[in-house]
């Protein structure tokens, strides 16, 4: 019993601390990537080829002022940033990083746990991350921000059923709502990519727009907000969303990886499953960086014709995918 | 070619003038004072007379609304400037008024153009526009006492009325005038004013001007809001305000609310020398310098009666063109900026444009102040090498290849964007009556199918000589404003082209010998060129001294933000923003 205790908390503190790397190289990468993709050079003083620099921004937002605007709901202000951020890393307990393994002695499963619902479990966590944004719209006594936040949970509503309907295929085809068990049905079948296209299509673009990433960011839409939501956040609460967003990011990236991807499948696997984490996480950086691509190519879409697209094309879109993979089921088999 | 068009618009403006001064016998004359042209009107019929002016004969574009005032005469002359859209020369209106109480009737419902350049006037000279609707200061705060164009008013630290000052020159020590005036004490407060007791006054009348409408009120209960959006804000390119009435996201009413880097630019014109004022002249729209020169020199040049080289003018209608580019790709880039681009786009743009700074640093010393043109003239002539190659081969290299390549870049990459055109198509559109309605210039004119541009309608220095076209749209929303400039690009390279192969190998560029102070006879003169971003104007008004009397520089950003809050009506927060972008403001040549 103790042992399983302190496996849990070994692995829960690994991949808290992992994430939160993640984090601070994956805005790196993306400032280096964005430098590559405009013919800049991008961060380059801080260490050899400006790899301190995350550590430099985090101790100068440590450093800053946090600034309190004179009308804001105390208690909700401070509360948003958390609601934002814990959701992010606390989705990623029931991705499986890899096959069991044999450690001193030890049956251990890469991830922390397997829950048979874990995928409702994705969907119910991810929908609470929608309420930090808006409770910090709302909290902060800005128009901007305000502006924000309605937007955020108008689009979260409405991208948040196409997303939902495009995890429906998978369920299907593996029978389960258990990701290790997703990932173990398309050892046997293949990708579900290739049963799945339009699935995982919706599944991405839906995973962008909730993640208000480029070309969905509009609760942030520098130009139009200055910087929505959290216009009036400094110091480590402004970190925290932008942690927060930049995990989720990771997080999403994660589950379509296993959804649709084959998760932490590939070659020699099952001879070597400690490869099942490499291929897992190259899977997921070809993610982050389509996602980082796609901000640098792409310009924005106005908030109605968002909504029009949501609920106009993908949602149908992704009804019409659920139909016919539930006929050919029935049907095939 | 150029006697027979001077001989084809000659009879126009003699009809005019035949017509105007029979029509309105003894009520509009000429002006016939050493220098000046055009008609004197009497103050309460100048409304007539505009509509007949516009109506009967055709001059349907307002271009400029100024004052000068004529102490010593004790009257206030209020100058107008307007043309045909079809071509020719334009012709000029004054109105003379009393300094004491000058009231002229409003030209808003004839020319809504007309709008913030009266506010301006009024703002500056404190010409009351009769049935103005909206008659408040435009660049000084609503508070401000007094006004700062007319000939006796005097700033605080004010020390001569013309430069340079004794203080400084030509003793040559620098003895600043803050030592002789601490704070304070030639401060003139208006009468009833106490300092220790003054609030500021808030905008609570500007916000309750604006339309709020519930669009859904009969179902469920709305509120509009007011959002400030500036003018600190990374959307509207500078400190520039819109204070907008939101109905949800949709906008019922925007006023645009400017003058935040306003520097009193024509007074310390009219402080400066002729040739003081020139590298002033850059500081306008920081981003074509060039051109900015080449019609402050078009101005006094046109007062001197000055020549200018052949090889000079070639010279000048490449670096005019090359700031088109320039400018242009500076528009498109930041245009894709606003509309959510993550910079990509505008670096790509600045990539190309980089080149082009490097031909003006060579030539001119400077990538942004140029500095570059003379009244006769210019500065310097070509440097022997750039970048360490010829340099007429590396301009030449330039707008043969690099930009025409640059060019299709940017027109591939974004043109057939799909999110580019359903942001951009159908947005922000300007019919065509209204675009000559409201005085708009440049690509935002011609992108509503307006074919007019300076450098045909009347043509300046020498671009008479070659071949190119004006483009034109004909929906004029923003997608058309930014493939006008595509096209124009298009077209400045073309000319820029003609020019490395026409102009002549060796020649003067300056004709008369350099000097710091140039005799100017007195007279007004209006010089104008099509800046990138429209029609760019000076009114100089000289007395024969070191100094022009008065300078007013008509800004195509400035007049062409009168249309925007009737642009945005009816669109969302987020296409406000986009339309301001495909306006294309510089703020420097918006407050001034």
């Amino acid at each position: 019993m103790i042992g399983i205790v302190i496996e849990a908390l070994i692995k829960s503190a690994l991949i808290a601390f992992v994430l939160l790397t993640a984090f601070a190289y994956l805005t790196f990468a993306e400032r280096k990537i964005a430098a590559l993709m405009q013919v800049r050079k991008g961060p380059n003083r801080v260490g050899p080829w400006g790899l301190l620099q995350p550590a430099a921004d985090g101790i100068k937002l440590i450093f800053k002022e946090e600034v309190m605007p004179a009308g804001a709901d105390k208690v909700l202000f401070f509360l948003a940033p958390i609601l934002t951020m814990i959701p992010a890393i606390v989705i990623v307990a029931v991705i499986p990083l890899g096959p069991d393994v044999e450690l001193f002695g030890r049956t251990i499963r890469l991830g922390i746990t397997d829950l048979n619902v874990g995928l409702l479990y994705i969907l119910a966590i991810a929908s609470v991350a929608v309420y930090g944004i808006v409770l910090a719209g709302w909290s902060s006594a800005n128009k901007y921000a305000l502006l924000g936040g309605l937007r955020a949970s108008a689009q979260m509503i409405s991208y948040e059923i196409a997303l939902g309907l495009s995890i429906i295929g998978p369920i299907m085809l593996a029978g389960t709502l258990s990701l290790q068990g997703i990932v173990q049905a398309q050892q046997s079948s293949t990708w579900y990519v290739l049963w799945q296209p339009l699935g995982a299509m919706i599944f991405l673009i839906a995973g962008l727009a909730e993640l208000n990433r480029a070309p969905f960011d509009m609760p942030e839409a520098e130009q139009e907000l200055t910087a929505g939501y959290f216009t009036e956040y400094s110091g480590m609460k402004f970190s925290l969303f932008f942690m927060g967003e930049y995990i989720k990011m990771v997080a999403v990236s994660a589950i379509a990886t296993t959804l649709f991807f084959g998760g932490y499948l590939g070659p020699f696997v099952d001879k070597l499953p400690w490869l099942g984490i490499l291929y897992f996480a190259i899977k997921t950086v070809g993610f982050l960086f389509l996602m980082i691509w796609i901000r640098l190519t792409l310009p924005r879409l106005r908030y109605d014709q968002l909504m029009a697209f949501g609920w106009k094309v993908l949602l149908p879109l992704a009804l019409f995918n659920v139909v016919i993979t539930a006929v050919v089921i029935v049907f095939v088999g | 070619m150029s006697d027979k068009d001077s001989l084809d618009n000659m009879p126009v403006n003699e009809v005019a003038s035949d017509s105007l001064v029979a029509r309105f016998d003894g009520e509009v004359r000429s002006d016939t004072r050493e220098g000046y042209e055009g008609y004197i009107v009497d103050a309460n019929m100048l409304p007539e007379v505009a509509s007949v002016l516009r109506d009967d004969l055709g001059y349907d574009y307002l271009s400029s609304v100024t004052g000068v005032d004529y102490i010593d005469d004790n009257h206030i002359e209020v100058v107008y400037h307007a043309d045909q859209t079809t071509g020719g020369k334009g012709i000029n209106l004054k109105v003379q008024l009393d300094r004491e109480n000058p009231i002229v009737p409003t030209l808003v419902p004839i020319y809504p153009g007309a709008d913030f350049q009266e506010r301006e006037v009024f703002d500056m000279y404190g010409v009351k526009f009769d049935g103005h609707p909206n008659l408040r200061r435009i660049l000084m705060w609503d508070g401000f006492h007094g006004y700062p164009l007319r000939k006796d008013w005097k700033e605080a630290y004010y020390e001569e009325d013309i430069k340079p000052f004794d203080s400084r020159w030509p003793g040559g020590g620098v003895k600043r005038s803050e030592a002789d005036n601490p704070y304070g004490k030639n401060v003139n407060y208006p009468p009833g004013f106490d300092i220790n007791n003054w609030t500021p006054e808030t905008d609570d009348s500007l916000y309750e001007s604006l339309e709020k409408t519930n669009s859904n009120g009969k179902s469920l209960h709305t509120d509009s809001i007011v959002v400030n959006i500036g003018p600190q804000h990374p959307s509207t390119h500078g400190v520039f305000r819109m204070v907008v009435a939101l109905d949800g996201e949709t906008i019922t009413d925007l006023q645009p609310v400017m003058g935040y880097l306003h520097r009193n630019h024509e007074k310390i014109g009219e402080r400066n020398t002729f040739l003081q004022n020139m590298p002033y002249t850059d500081r306008l729209d920081y981003l074509c310098s060039m051109s900015n020169n080449l019609g402050y020199a078009l101005a006094v040049e046109q007062l001197m009666g000055a020549d200018v080289p052949e090889r000079a003018q070639y010279i000048r209608v490449l670096m005019a063109e090359l700031t088109r580019i320039s400018n242009h790709m500076w528009a498109i880039g930041f245009l894709l900026n606003d509309l959510g681009a993550f910079q990509t786009p505008a670096l790509y743009a600045i990539r190309a444009r980089e080149l082009i700074l490097d031909v003006f640093e060579a030539t001119a010393g400077s990538r942004m102040m140029c500095n570059y043109m003379r009244f006769g003239g210019l500065a310097r002539d070509f440097p022997d090498t750039l970048r360490g190659e010829d340099t007429v081969k590396f301009i030449t290299d330039l707008v043969d290849n690099t930009l025409p390549k640059a060019i299709d870049e940017l027109d591939h990459f974004l043109t057939a964007n799909e999110i580019v055109r359903s942001r951009c198509i159908g947005v922000g559109v300007l019919p065509p009556d209204k675009a000559i309605a409201y005085s708009t210039g440049g690509p935002l004119l011609r992108a509503s199918g307006v074919s007019y541009d300076l450098r045909t309608a009347d043509p300046y220095s020498i671009y008479d000589r070659f071949d190119f076209n004006i483009c034109t749209r004909s929906n004029g929303d923003v997608y058309d404003r930014y493939l006008v400039r595509v096209d124009e690009m298009r077209e400045s390279t073309r000319i820029c082209q003609q020019v490395m192969r026409d102009i002549p190998a060796e020649g003067e560029i300056f004709s008369g010998k350099p000097q710091y102070s140039v005799k100017v006879p007195a007279g007004e003169s209006y010089g104008r060129v099509e800046n990138p971003k429209g029609e760019l104007g000076y009114y100089v008004v000289s007395t024969g001294k070191a100094n022009p009397y008065r300078y007013h520089v008509r800004a195509p950003s400035f007049v062409n933000l009168t249309v925007l809050g009737e642009l945005c009506k009816g669109h969302k927060v987020a296409d406000a923003v986009v339309i301001l972008g495909s306006i294309d403001i510089v703020l420097g040549e918006v407050d001034r």
